[in-house]
């Protein structure tokens, strides 16, 4: 038999991993590089170099700050090269000893965590995509995000919040100075996209909920949305194509579109990241339905920093009634006895993947 | 031996050692074909995703968690079909087709077609094709309707849908996601090809574009020289299908995807542009026997199996990646391993998903689901720019010529026409079609002047073939229309019966209701046409459509009925999206008396539309109050069931009540039992012959039903309806029925019984 057939099965479990995208970075998180990932120092510091080089604040000086200030942490310029270098650290970490990663996928920015993950680019080149998009967005977005939600606190849809929502977005939709559409399908949270009359608008029609809903997310803009179209022009030309290669590990994009190493054309994804995904809505629960039925992974490892795609990504697995997930109690007492999750952002289980 | 591993572990041995087949080079192909190294590895990776699918499906199937087995291996060049495709073009597809649905799928961004598949495999509740009812190849997202025969019965609904493609740029039609420019494709294998219902519906597409009917198909045999166990003869199909008139001959090596994509490229664009039929005649090689119950040792040497296996599509394939250097034979034996893996979880995910659990669920989608809005909508339109919509307003136009018969009774045949007039010009997607309806009207005149008022686009002169005509009427209404078939006469459906069965009836059931074909089927049927015609003619046997699923048919006894009855029908299709068998009694046609020449009592006024109607679905209508005895029939034997009460009351005074029952599948029990339950008797009266017609299950249901009453039933004798004055021998009478009615009432008073019979059999 020759060299080629001598196969021997994986015993390792199969992973899909999930990239996180922005606002995952929160007080909780500071001092995460440190905490975590002090083996990686030559990571960083070619992290912290490429930021230097653009006169920007080193990440580890950012992440070893004394004290979380959110208009130094959470501004886009900050925030995206914060969380690109604390998720690729975390998915360095994982043992692939233990796991086989066999897609990986992200939400809203986490695509250009996923593009560095699946190595369609390299780190250096991942960091300058998420640097630049990141301080583009801080410097030149408009509009806001909104978040409101879609079910209660159990997670069980609520129809009537739903209609009222839609109802809402499709009156305000008439006024010819609002500007609203779907910027991500993230479970049952709906994020909203609008210029500002449409985040005002949205702010006093929608019915206050769960005390803190409708809520703006700070210094973000109006991702995901035809609002970024000037953003996105300039990104196509600042960028080549020829910073992309195929990828090692498969990767779904916010379309649940499956781009790997046979499938790979630079240009297309090239158009996707710079174009298609940056102005139209980003659809994190198809990308998990996606990497859920196409490559049936033992596990979902979310990698850190922040917990925030736990939910929604349980609220898909629920959704498809995934492994039989049914409910979020169920979920819940799923994830204490044997985790399909792993969020590296939780202690517990972070401890089960590295 | 299991020759699935055999194939499997061949593949990978034979790539490993690069003992590949040689790949003839032919630079033209490869330029027509433009394919990038991207595109075919692509195609390459849906090859072996199919071919994974089939050998995962047989270990699944050894474990009995997998239900079907006819595979697609050896058949993975239909992905490159797939390719030279639109997912907008509708695909009719045989059963190893899996390579081709998953190259679709690539067209639509987020599709799981693993995933999805194999819950097919496995008889799943959640498979989104056929919710665990089938082993099918469909996806509504993708435009391929899930085909259950294996014997080529889609071949003629194919031709239809073609046929209304041919369409869309003239008549209105539903937007069901198709494009004015789409084409159909539909393949099948070398030993269907041969059934009559292949042969019929590519006679028909040919006979179409012959005198330049718009037919965009491309028909693509997909030849593996054998049907299970059944050779071809070599050349056989080149032999039968290079000449037809009216269709363009393409033929390629089906193992070499290049020639694939360049051959059904060429082929596409010809059908594409010139609106007429292809027929792509693909060379595949079969392997792994017919299905995993086909023990292929027992009709071919091993010698036979292995040369077979060594034509394997997929070494062709890893021939030409390795040859353009698109993939090295190391990343080939690496990306099938690990595509092995992954579906090896998949396949253990989907095998916990959960099945089917009870008959009600099952049968949730027999009927299919109701359209939200109706068809008259004009929202949902696309509206052809050669012909404006037909609106209300011009009603007074079009029935210019019908002045005359506005204020006189009218028979039923009449009335029919009048109807199917008003149908048209509400439903501006309605379709008129069958032999010899346009000119002449039809051999009753029922169909008489549609054509002038309406055209030869919605008003066709059919081929004569039954098979072709439902295939037409199924098609259309996949892709948008509301057809109204004609069958000439009952007697003609039975050939053509398993389109209704087997096809149209069971689309909604199969799908989900995700596809449906919503039609009205008129039918000249029944008895009483006084000796002409013989048996052919005078055929009174419904019984094909009686036992099938989902279906409704039903029989008017005069003409108000009849109006009503099809505008009703039309209403189903239209908005609930069925299947409708509208059964007109020919003899009742031009029927104007009941009881004496130039009463009129069997005729009435045509009522226009309205919004209030005499009667809904399900109304049965009763004649008479009597409680002493209850009529039970339809169609004539109503008709003849009325004269029969006249005789009873006024010569015997025994008072009946007469029930139409008007839907004969499914019957309106309640309605029925209602009707019959004052009375102390029950006398059905069946036109159709006693073994196996309706009037058992009348019986039955009266019985299960503790009807406590006499129950007897008179029929046709079990024969076939001879000629000339014979016929009246087999089949029920006016006599008849007041002898049987006498027979169930007690007299009220003491005149000799045979007596009172005979005087009023006489009279």
């Amino acid at each position: 038999m020759n060299a080629l057939t001598t196969h021997t099965p994986t015993t390792r479990k199969s992973a899909l991993v999930i990239c996180p995208g922005r606002g995952t970075y929160g007080k909780d998180e500071l001092g995460y590089l440190q905490r975590f990932h002090s083996d990686k120092s030559d990571f960083i510091a070619a992290m912290d170099a490429q930021r230097r080089d653009n006169q920007q604040l080193a990440i580890s000086e950012l992440d070893s700050r004394d004290k979380y200030r959110l208009s130094e942490h959470a501004t886009g310029e900050n925030a995206s090269a914060l969380i690109f270098t604390c998720a690729l650290a975390d998915y360095q970490s994982i043992n692939r000893e233990l796991y086989d990663i066999v897609a990986v996928t992200g939400n809203s920015m986490g695509w250009y965590l996923a593009l560095a993950a699946g190595a369609a680019c390299d780190l250096n080149t991942g960091m300058h995509i998420v640097n630049s998009m990141g301080t583009r967005m801080h410097k030149e977005a408009t509009g806001g995000q909104l978040l409101y939600p879609l079910c209660d606190d159990n997670w069980q849809p609520d129809v009537q919040l739903k209609s009222v929502l839609t109802d809402t977005i499709a009156r305000l939709q008439q006024l010819p100075e609002c500007e609203i559409s779907l910027s991500i399908d993230l479970g049952l949270m709906a994020v909203l996209a609008a210029n500002q009359a449409g985040i005002k608008a949205l702010l006093s029609a929608l019915p206050k909920v769960q005390d803190r809903y409708p809520m703006v997310i700070p210094h973000h803009g109006a991702f995901h949305s035809p609002l970024m179209r000037e953003i996105s022009y300039k990104a196509l030309q600042q960028f080549s194509s020829d910073m992309f290669r195929a990828p090692q590990i498969p990767m779904i994009d916010g379309r649940g579109r499956i781009w790997h190493q046979d499938n790979f054309e630079a240009q297309a994804l090239h158009h996707y990241t710079f174009g298609t995904q940056v102005c139209e809505s980003y659809n994190f629960s198809k990308a998990v339905e996606v990497g859920c039925k196409e490559f049936a992974p033992d596990c979902i490892i979310i990698l850190g920093p922040g917990t925030t795609l736990g939910p929604p990504t349980a609220q898909q697995l629920i959704k498809m009634q995934w492994l039989n997930f049914g409910s979020k109690a169920d979920f819940k007492q799923r994830q204490k006895e044997k985790p399909f999750v792993l969020s590296m952002g939780i202690e517990e289980q972070r401890r089960m993947v590295v | 031996m299991n020759r699935s591993e055999i194939v499997h572990q061949q593949f990978i041995d034979r790539v490993s050692a690069r003992d590949l087949p040689s790949v003839a080079v032919d630079d033209a192909a490869y330029e027509a074909a433009s394919l990038s190294a991207c595109a075919m590895r692509d195609i390459f990776e849906s090859q072996i995703m199919s071919r994974l699918l089939d050998i995962v499906s047989r270990r699944l199937s050894a474990k009995k968690q997998s239900f079907y087995t006819i595979g697609s291996a050896g058949h993975e060049g239909n992905a490159a079909l797939a390719f030279a495709l639109r997912v907008n073009d509708p695909a009719f597809l045989h059963y190893r087709s899996g390579a081709f649905a998953i190259q679709r799928s690539k067209q639509l961004i987020g599709s799981t077609p693993l995933y999805d598949m194999l819950l097919s495999f496995t008889a799943s509740r959640d498979d989104p094709i056929s919710g665990g009812r089938h082993k099918v190849i469909g996806s509504r997202a993708a435009w391929i309707p899930p085909q259950t025969s294996t014997i080529a019965s889609h071949l003629p609904k194919a031709m239809g849908a073609a046929h209304a493609l041919g369409l869309y740029k003239k008549i209105a039609h539903r937007d069901v996601g198709l494009a004015d420019d789409s084409i159909v494709v539909c393949s099948f294998g070398d030993a269907s090809v041969n059934h009559s219902t292949a042969q019929g519906a590519i006679n028909t597409a040919a006979w179409a574009s012959y005198q330049c009917s718009p037919m965009p198909i491309l028909f693509v045999c997909e030849d593996n020289g054998i049907g299970i166990s059944t050779h071809t003869p070599k050349n056989w199909v080149a032999a039968n299908f290079k000449q037809r008139p009216g269709i363009k001959y393409f033929a390629c090596n089906g193992a070499n995807i290049i020639d694939v994509v360049s051959t059904a490229k060429a082929a596409a664009a010809y059908v594409r542009t010139h609106q007429k039929p292809a027929f792509l005649h693909l060379a595949m090689v079969r392997l792994m026997a017919h299905a995993g119950s086909d023990i292929e040792a027992s009709y071919h040497s091993n010698a036979e199996i292995t040369a077979s296996e060594a034509m394997d599509p997929l070494l062709t394939s890893a021939a030409l990646l390795i040859h353009h250097n698109a993939l090295s034979a190391q990343a080939i034996v690496q990306r099938y391993q690990q595509l092995e893996q992954r579906i090896e979880r998949i396949a253990a995910v989907v095998c916990q998903r959960e099945k089917l659990a009870s008959a009600s669920e099952v049968m949730t989608t027999i009927f299919p689901p109701n359209r939200a809005t109706p068809e008259k909508h004009d929202m949902l339109f696309k509206q052809g720019k050669h012909v404006p919509a037909v609106t209300p307003d011009q009603r007074e136009q079009i029935f210019k010529k019908e002045q005359r018969h506005r204020d006189k009774p009218l028979h039923m045949a009449k009335q029919i026409n009048l109807a199917l007039a008003d149908i048209m010009l509400s439903h501006n997607n309605s379709l008129i079609f069958g032999e010899d309806i346009a000119k002449k009207g039809g051999v009753y005149g029922v169909t008489q002047g549609l054509l002038e008022k309406f055209g030869h686009t919605r008003v066709i002169n059919t081929i004569l073939d039954e098979q072709s005509i439902l295939g037409l009427a199924i098609g259309l209404a996949q892709c948008g229309y509301l057809p109204i078939a004609e069958i000439q006469y009952l007697a003609y459906v039975h050939n053509a019966e398993d389109q209704i069965r087997g096809e149209a009836a069971s689309l909604s059931f199969f799908s989900r209701g995700l596809f449906t074909n919503p039609m009205v089927i008129r039918i000249a049927g029944f008895a009483y046409q006084k000796g002409f015609g013989g048996h052919f003619h005078n055929d009174n046997s419904f019984n094909v459509f009686r036992d099938i699923p989902g279906i409704i048919v039903m029989a008017p006894s005069n003409g108000s009925d009849a109006v009503q009855m099809l505008r009703i029908a039309v209403e189903l299709a239209s908005r609930e999206n069925k299947v409708v068998i509208f059964i007109e009694p020919i003899a009742l046609y031009m029927t104007m008396d009941l009881h004496h020449e130039g009463d009129q009592l069997w005729a009435s006024h045509y009522t226009e539309p309205t919004p209030a109607a005499e009667f809904g679905f399900g109304d049965i209508h009763v004649t008479g109050a009597g409680k002493e005895l209850c009529i039970l029939s339809y169609a004539n034997g109503f008709y003849l069931s009325c004269k029969a009460a006249k005789i009873l009351a006024e010569m015997y005074q025994v008072q009946v009540r007469v029930v139409d029952m008007r839907w004969l599948h499914p019957l309106a029990t309640h309605a029925i039992l209602d009707a019959v339950s004052p009375c102390k008797a029950v006398l059905i009266v069946d036109e159709c012959r006693r073994n196996g017609s309706l009037s058992e299950a009348l019986v039955t249901l009266l019985v299960e039903n503790q009807y406590n009453g006499g129950i007897a039933r008179i029929n046709a004798e079990d024969s076939f309806i001879p000629l000339g004055d014979a016929a009246q021998l087999v089949l029920p009478s006016v006599d008849s029925i007041v002898e049987h009615a006498l027979t169930l009432v007690p007299l009220n008073d003491s005149a000799d019984y045979s007596d009172k019979i005979q005087r009023g059999v006489s009279s």
